[in-house]
């Protein structure tokens, strides 16, 4: 195999993930300060609910699980155990397990 | 013995209060889970000049959570199948996790490998839509399934989008070098989890999810190493490069009544050229060598009618898929397959299906020979998790 073909493939992967991060690097979470209650609205509006996050992401691999199923300690594990498993965002965990918590 | 009597009745009933004060029962910090899943079945095979049908012993795959804070937790699956007359045991994973912060965990020890999204995330019985992996997975397949080493991984919420990722180092494959199974010469052996070389494997996976319902994925991996021989043999320098591109749909139809379901994985092997050796049945040794690069294919589609008004037709599946496999011309182990698989699941409860599948494979070469094979398969599984 071609040592060269390897290396710019290995390096558009890095390169790849390195413009990600520094892409990400800046989200809307760091700026706190909102202007004027229109958008503080409007921000609120596009917040999604943990019930929604459930059905959303539980699915895209498995079917959503019924939130009776475990206690609320169960859930914690469960959800810090899905977050890393399943590569999701911290926000979308935590929102998830809230409901769990919440509905069960 | 008045004052007797009530000292009794302090202590009796103090003791009673205090109890009820202190003992909330409180879960503790740390927590324990057992989970898992299990299946079982029976199978039809024919494949022309043999049948053969039998109901399949149980599989139990054990997994154990130990969280140890909000940070730290530990993993582990355990497999236990019978497989012909003996019971076969497994440790699919081992790992400890840490949230380094909030787009960033560490992982080490032996991980499910991100290379594509189908041994890590949709292989479980219970997950897993049809009774069995597509060609190009499990024994004798190319995607690698796990390895022992360390990852870095973690999401990005983009504000809308997503982005997940992951890089990871593991001791990497083995080559067969033909010297135990002749028939099996060039093939990466992934269950080799003790390393035979300096060489390492590095890889990773880029996942993005471009809309903000979360309900398309696609993704990008990739695997790679310098050398898969053993230290100071032959092929101590021969390497590889995998890549798989994944791609995921589940998305909720109101026009079609239901559920739908895309997944599909593209998978590439190329193994650096190498030379070995065949031996003839008068005893004279050849040396071949061939062009080692690998490919498969799957691309799978699901619908559950989820807005029925029958609650028996919410409960049902029906799933199609389709598979291929082709392995380097030249090599003992060339082949060329195909799979058609038909299924259709009953969901006793999110986490409980039966799954009944009928499949066509046709083989060309592979290790029963040179000829084309057909072989028709009839499946009726049933997987719970817990």
């Amino acid at each position: 195999m071609k040592t060269v073909y390897k290396l710019s493939i290995a390096l558009g992967l890095m390169a790849v993930f390195g413009l990600t991060v520094v892409a990400c690097s800046s989200t809307k979470g760091n700026y706190t300060d909102v202007p004027n209650d229109e958008v503080a609205e409007t921000e609120f509006k596009l917040e999604k609910s943990g019930a929604q996050l459930w059905g959303e992401t539980c699915n895209r691999c498995h079917i959503a699980p019924s939130p009776s199923d475990y206690n609320d300690t169960d859930w914690e594990t469960i959800s810090l155990h899905m977050r890393i498993r399943a590569n999701l965002t911290e926000h979308e965990s935590k929102k998830i397990e809230e409901f769990l918590k919440s509905a069960n | 013995m008045k004052k007797l009597f009530t000292i009794i009745t302090i202590f009796v009933l103090g003791g009673t209060l205090y109890g009820q004060t202190y003992n909330t029962f409180e879960p503790s910090k740390t927590q324990f889970m057992l989970r898992g899943y299990g299946h079982t079945g029976f199978e039809y095979m024919d494949s022309g000049d043999e049948t053969e049908s039998t109901f399949l012993g149980s599989a139990f795959a054990p997994i154990f959570l130990y969280k140890h804070s909000d940070r730290l937790m530990f993993e582990a699956e355990l497999e236990f199948a019978l497989e012909g007359d003996e019971l076969e045991t497994g440790l699919e994973y081992a790992d400890v996790m840490y949230v380094l912060n909030k787009n960033m965990t560490v992982r080490a020890g032996k991980f499910l490998l991100p290379f594509g999204t189908f041994m890590e995330r949709l292989h479980p019985a219970w997950i897993n839509r049809l009774p069995n992996a597509p060609l190009g997975y499990g024994h004798d397949g190319i995607a690698p399934s796990s390895g022992i080493g360390v990852e870095l991984r973690g999401a990005f919420d983009l504000g809308g989008p997503k982005l997940n990722y992951s890089v990871y180092s593991t001791n990497g494959p083995r080559i067969k070098d033909g010297s135990e199974e002749p028939e099996e010469a060039g093939i990466l052996e992934f269950e080799n989890y003790e390393d035979t070389n300096l060489a390492k494997a590095f890889g990773g996976r880029i996942g993005l999810l471009p809309f903000s319902d979360s309900s398309t994925e696609i993704g990008f991996s990739a695997y790679s190493t310098s050398g898969t021989g053993e230290q100071d043999s032959d092929f101590e320098d021969i390497g590889a490069f995998l890549y798989a591109l994944d791609f995921s749909l589940v998305k909720q139809i109101p026009g079609l009544g239901g559920i739908v379901d895309a997944k599909a994985q593209y998978n590439s092997s190329n193994v650096d050229t190498a030379t070995f050796i065949e031996m003839h049945e008068d005893g004279d040794e050849e040396e071949y060598s061939f062009d080692n690069q690998s490919n498969s294919f799957y691309g799978q589609v699901s619908y559950r009618p989820t807005m029925s008004g029958s609650n028996f037709v919410k409960n049902l599946e029906f799933v199609a898929r389709y598979s291929d496999f082709n392995a380097p011309e030249g090599a003992e182990w060339e082949e060329k397959s195909k799979q058609y698989a038909f299924g259709l699941n009953y969901w006793l409860s999110w986490r409980s299906v039966v799954k009944l599948s009928y499949q066509t494979t046709e083989t060309e070469g592979g290790h029963d020979g040179d000829g084309i094979t057909n072989t028709d398969g009839l499946f009726l599984h049933w997987a719970i998790g817990f």
